[in-house]
Formats: structure tokens, sequence, C-alpha cells
């Protein structure tokens, strides 16, 4: 029996293994999915690139401009454009404006997406406001830049040849909560899905 | 085994505590489970009554017209769910009819870690009282058994109720993982001599994919729910946008553990329905290694399908058609079992005995739930029919209902073998019979209120939904009629002086456990069995 009861111990001592390894594969899967939706530009996460490419197209295609502010965020938050044409390629600046209209100074990030989210992978960013915290001190008014542009490919892949307007959507969240324990993020990372319909 | 018989009166006279506290022996834990189980299903049963009841007219009856009373609804969701899956299904399934027949199928002694078995079901006591005192603190749990953050979250369960729940599932998991390891070296190390894999009882088979499927999806739960814990807890921000986080996470991280899940409920269910086909039509099972690998392979696709429960997140339409096509791919292997029962059948002797009407009525129940789940399976079909009453329908066939029906027709099956007493036959007829038409009134209606919108999870409705879930109420009454004449049936049957021999059901019935006496001795298979050579048990 004594040879069953090592079987045994053995046996039970891989499939420990293999619980721990699941456990863990759980813990990785944060890390995995955000590098995921960067990579692929999964659930409308746009890419984030040092400049444009050279191809600039003669198409054109309508970007729209969407702000929201969650409920705890005491930020007057706008798009500076509500819409704009650009040429595919070709980089391109656009602004939001927020103002702070309470009486204390604020820090907030943005988080951000793209729809439809089928789009994730043409847009890209050189620079924006959102990669940073932003700080306004009461009552004051600034311009936001973002630098960015679309992917003369997406009228090639025949996902997203039929999309004719791309809708960039940010949501500005307070970085320090009220209960000081929250600890607050320094990045802001791009946000998937429904963070927009919390604004 | 006359021998065996002897022994078991010989020794071993341990003291109540000792005996059901203490417990060690296979048997008796599994005793332990089915009681448990019994138990948290009266709860979790005057849950879904009290649903029921305030359902069964439009406007708010039962429940206070405000916040509370509202609050109160979704707890009565949130734990039915709960107590249903963790502490119904779950424990009577695999810790109560796995714990008493694997060994005895498989000519082993007893577990291979008889303590630990102990502790698995100790653990699963805690948990349950755990999410009990969860209900009754800070207004209790009403977050839905997916536990959705935001909802979870701090800011809208602000509470220690949603914490209580999270401790209760990791007790519970950590209970199941620990019977899971126990019974896979249960399974591979301790099987008699000759009896291979291959040669296995199928409700074995069935025990083996579970465990594995316990072994591999619930950590995941695990890890899920302890970073939902430190969100609520800690200040960590896995799912919580406003510092980088992503609802969505969690959705991907429940589903990967929650698709699974349903076949553990399921696969156990098909095993028990294999052996009860095969008995009553005094057939071998059609198809035997057909059988065993169609479970084996629904385990594993089971784990590439979790998105089509969040189609409505926003995929591209790649992600949706893959989803869509490897759901459907299910219904390959399943189709399998349910033709290779029917083929059992052709030809075969039938007895209806009480058992094998309830394994009849589990495949006409699995059918149907099987034909609903592969019309929801399609990603443009399930945005309309996502969070209505046609996905409550659907899966309380499929899964709830027809696990239910397995759960009698194994302890009916199984009963003269765990108790040496006979049910009493007439009353056990007219229970099936109540509790069968009962549930089928019950959620049939539910598949045209949900076809015609009525939302899930909502204590009102318009009027247009009356008539439906007024039938639904009355299914629900009949089926309460039935539950308690199970009660009748058990008390009966303990009290019956009449005895069964150790094969109750003559030639059909092949597996080990039947050449053991009734009530099957305190020790079985001291001198292991000899399998060498014969034909696969079932």
């Amino acid at each position: 029996m004594a040879s069953t009861r090592t079987k045994n111990r053995r046996a039970a001592m891989a499939l420990s293994v293999v619980v721990a390894a699941m456990v863990g594969l759980a813990f990785a899967s944060v890390p995995l999915y955000k590098l995921f939706c960067q990579v692929t530009g999964y659930g409308g996460t746009p890419k984030i690139k040092v400049a444009a490419g050279d191809s600039v197209s003669t198409r054109q295609i309508e970007v729209r401009f969407d702000a929201n502010v969650n409920r705890d965020m005491p930020w007057r938050f706008k798009p500076a454009q509500v819409h704009m044409t650009v040429k595919l390629g070709e980089p391109k600046l656009a602004f939001y404006r927020a103002r702070n209209d309470s009486d204390e100074t604020v820090t907030g990030t943005a988080v951000f997406n793209v729809t439809p989210y089928k789009v994730g992978p043409y847009f890209s960013k050189i620079d924006c406001f959102c990669f940073t915290e932003q700080t306004l001190k009461p009552g004051q008014e600034v311009d936001m830049p973002v630098e960015f542009f679309v992917d003369p490919e997406i009228f090639t892949d025949p996902n997203t040849k039929d999309v004719h307007a791309i809708t960039l959507s940010y949501t500005f969240y307070r970085s320090e909560p009220e209960d000081s324990d929250k600890k607050a993020e320094t990045a802001a990372r791009p946000a998937d899905g429904d963070s927009k319909i919390k604004g | 085994m006359a021998h065996a018989e002897a022994h078991h009166d010989d020794h071993h006279h341990p003291g109540f505590f000792t005996r059901w506290f203490c417990s060690t022996n296979h048997k008796d834990i599994g005793t332990l489970y089915l009681w448990v189980s019994m138990f948290a299903a009266i709860v979790g049963g005057l849950m879904s009554w009290y649903i029921r009841a305030e359902l069964a007219e439009p406007g708010l009856q039962f429940i206070s017209n405000d916040a509370e009373g509202k609050q109160f609804y979704n707890v009565l969701v949130t734990g039915h769910g709960f107590i249903m899956v963790f502490f119904v299904v779950m424990p009577a399934m695999i810790g109560g009819f796995g714990n008493w027949f694997v060994p005895l199928m498989i000519g082993a002694p007893d577990m291979a870690f008889p303590r630990m078995n102990n502790i698995s079901f100790w653990l699963l006591v805690a948990g349950f009282l755990l999410l009990l005192t969860a209900a009754f603190i800070d207004g209790g749990p009403g977050t839905g058994w997916t536990v959705y953050p935001p909802l979870s979250s701090i800011d809208f369960h602000p509470g220690r109720a949603v914490d209580f729940g999270i401790l209760s599932l990791h007790v519970a998991g950590a209970s199941s993982i620990l019977g899971a390891i126990n019974f896979i070296v249960t399974i591979f190390n301790m099987r008699a001599p000759g009896m291979t894999i291959h040669r296995m009882p199928l409700f074995v088979w069935a025990i083996l994919v579970t465990a594995f499927l316990l072994l591999l999806a619930l950590p995941v739960l695990a890890g899920g729910l302890t970073m939902l814990l430190t969100d609520r807890n800690f200040g960590t921000a896995f799912f919580n946008p406003a510092e980088g986080g992503d609802p969505v996470l969690w959705q991907h991280l429940f589903w990967f553990f929650g698709h699974p899940e349903v076949y553990i409920i399921i696969i156990p269910a098909f095993g028990i329905i294999s052996q009860i086909v095969s008995t009553f039509s005094k057939k071998p099972v059609f198809g035997y290694l057909g059988m065993a690998y169609a479970m084996a392979a629904i385990g594993v696709v089971g784990f590439v399908v979790w998105a089509h429960h969040m189609y409505t997140i926003g995929f591209n339409v790649d992600t949706r058609a893959y989803f869509t096509a490897a759901t459907m791919v299910i219904a390959v292997p399943t189709g399998v079992k349910i033709f290779s029962w029917l083929a059992t059948m052709w030809g075969g002797s039938i007895k209806f005995e009480v058992p094998m009407m309830y394994a009849l009525a589990f495949i006409f129940l699995f059918v149907v739930g099987g034909v609903t789940g592969v019309t929801l399976a399609n990603a443009s079909a399930d945005l309309v029919f996502h969070d209505t009453y046609y996905v409550v329908a659907h899966f309380h066939y499929v899964m709830g209902l027809a696990a239910i029906l397995a759960m009698f027709a194994g302890w009916y099956y199984w009963i003269g073998k765990m108790s040496g007493r006979r049910y009493p036959e007439g009353l056990a007829r007219i229970q099936f019979w109540f509790f069968v038409i009962g549930v089928n009134v019950l959620f049939f209606p539910q598949h045209f209120s949900g076809l015609a919108g009525m939302p899930r999870r909502i204590p009102d409705y318009p009027d247009a939904y009356a008539p439906y879930n007024y039938i639904s109420s009355v299914g629900a009454l009949i089926t309460a009629i039935g539950t308690l004449l199970f009660f009748v049936v058990i008390w009966r049957t303990y009290a019956s002086k009449e005895t069964v021999e150790a094969n109750q059901w003559g030639e059909g019935a092949t597996t080990l456990e039947w050449h053991v006496a009734s009530p099957a001795p305190w020790h079985t298979h001291e001198e292991l069995p000899d399998m060498t050579g014969k034909a696969p048990a079932e």
C-alpha cells in the first residue's frame, strides 16, 4: 500500500500545481488583456505611435469628438470642434476644452476609445493629453491637444471599409478619490467597452 | 459478499459525533453531502417560490415598493442562483453520488485522501453559512450570481454583504478543488486490477471529466473574486475604469469559469443517466467509448466558448462568428450522447421503474433546453434575447431542471444501495408526475414571455406578460407539491421495513456497486475485485 500512498501524494502534488498555475493565469490575464487590446486595437483601443507613416491618401474620413466626465469630476469638458474631416495618413491636431468649476485644485485622467470598435487598429495617437494626468486650479480653463492620424489601410480592410465616420471619445475621471487610501494611477490607460457609459 | 457484511458488524461502532463530524468514510461523507444538498434545496427553493409568488401578477404584492424591497428581490434572485449551483447540484452530484459510488464502481476501498474528503465537506458547510450570513447583513448581495462590477463594486454595494458572498464562494471553491483532486487521484490510482480506464462505468468517466473542469475553472473564479475583493477593500482598480481598470475583464474571467461550471453541473447528470438507461434497457450503453469521449470533448470545447455569455459588450463580427460557431460545435458531442441513449433503449427490454422515468424526463428536458441553446448561440439572435426570460427558460431547462431530474433519478436508482430500503413505489410515481409536469408548466411559458421581451431579474412587468407569468406561478405550485412529496418519499423510505437485495434491479445492473450488499457495508472492496478481461463495466 505504501507505493499507492506515494503515487497518490505525487498525483495530488501535480494537480495542486495545476490549480496554482490556473490562479496565476487568472492574474496574468490582467496585463495580458491590456496588452492584447493595445496590440490588436480590440474594443476600440486606439494605437499609440511616435509618428505618422509616409503614405498620405487623398481619401478622407470624418472624425467626431465626444467628451464625458465622471459624476465625481467637477469639470466642464467639451471638444473644441464637434467634428473634422481628415485625409487618411495625415497627422491632425484637435483640441478639447476643460474648465475646473470647483473651488479646489483637481487632478484628473481621461480614458478613451474609438467607435465603431473595429476601427481601433487604424486609429493612431501620436500625442494626447490623456497620456498623462491633468491638473486644473479652481476656475482654470485650458485647451488640451490630441494629435492623431487614421491609417489609410482602413479602406483596404474589408471589415472596416464601410466606415465613413469615427467617434473619438474621452471620459475624465478624478485621480484622487475622496477616500485617501485609494492610490491614484499616474498613467492613463485605454479603456475598453462600457467605461464611457458611466460618464 | 457475505464476508463483507460480517465485517461491518465486527468492529466500528463510532459514536454519533465521531461518525458524522469526523467522518473519513466515503459513504458517510456522501450521505452528508446529500443531506446538505437537500437542506440547501429547501432554502434555494423557498427563494424561487417567493420570486414566483411575486411574479404571479403584475405589480408588487410581496416585496415593498421601495429601494429596500427591490434590493430584497435582487438578493432572492442572487441567493437562488448561488445556492442551487454551488450548494444543491454540485454537492449532490459530485460530493454525494460521486463519493458514494466512484469508489464502489472502480473497486476501491475508499477515496484516495479520506481526511481531505472530510475537509472538503466541512468547507462546503462553512461556505453555505457564509452565504446565508451575507444575505442577512447590509441588505444582502443583490448582484446576481454573475457579480458583475460596477454593481458589485464598493460604490453600489457599500456594505459587507458582497464581501461575505465572495468569501463564501472562495471557501466553497476550495472545497470543490480539494474534492476534484481527490476524485482524480482516486480514479487514476485506486482502480481495481483489470479496471482499465476504458472499462470504467460512464458515471466514473463523468466524475473524472467534471473533476478536471473544476480543477481548471475554479481557480480562475478564485483569482477574479480576489481581484474583486481587493478592488472593494484595498484600493486596487482591476475593474474600475476611473483608475485604468476594465469591468469587461471581470466578465471574461467570470465566464471563463462560468461556462465550464454549467458543464460541471450537467456532466455528472450524463453519467447517472447513462447508468440508468443501460440498467433499465438491460443492454450495455450504445457506443461506450463515444459516450466517454463525448463528455471529454464537451469539457474541452466548454473552455473556448465563454464569450457567448457576453455578446452584448460589443465584439467585432469575427469574434462573434467564432464564438457562435464554437458554441454550436458543442451540439455535436451532446447529440452523440442523446442518440446513444436512444440507441441504448432501441431494442432493449425496457422497464419503466421510477429512475428510468426520471431518466427519460431528463432526456426530454435536456433536448428542449439544448434546442433553445443552439438558438441562443447565434450572436445576432442573442443580442435580442439577452437578459430576457427566454434565457431564463433555456438554462433552467438545460442545466437546472435536467440536473435536478438526474439527481432524482440517481436518488431513486441508488437509495436501495445507500439505505437498504425500498422506496414507496406508488408515492414515487405520483411524486414523479407532479414534479415533471410542474417544472414544464413553470418554465415552458417563459420561452414565450421571453420572446415577447420580458426582462429577467425585475420584480414587476407590464400587464401584457400577465398570462404567461400566471401559468408559470401555477407550475411553481405544482412543483412545490412534487418537492414536498419527495420529502414524504424520503421519510417513507427510511421508515420502511421492506429491504432490498444486493442487486435490486436484476441483470441490467452490471456495475460493481450491485455486487456488494444493500445497504452497502461500512467497508467494501477490502479485497480488490479482479476485473481482468471483463467487458466494460457499462
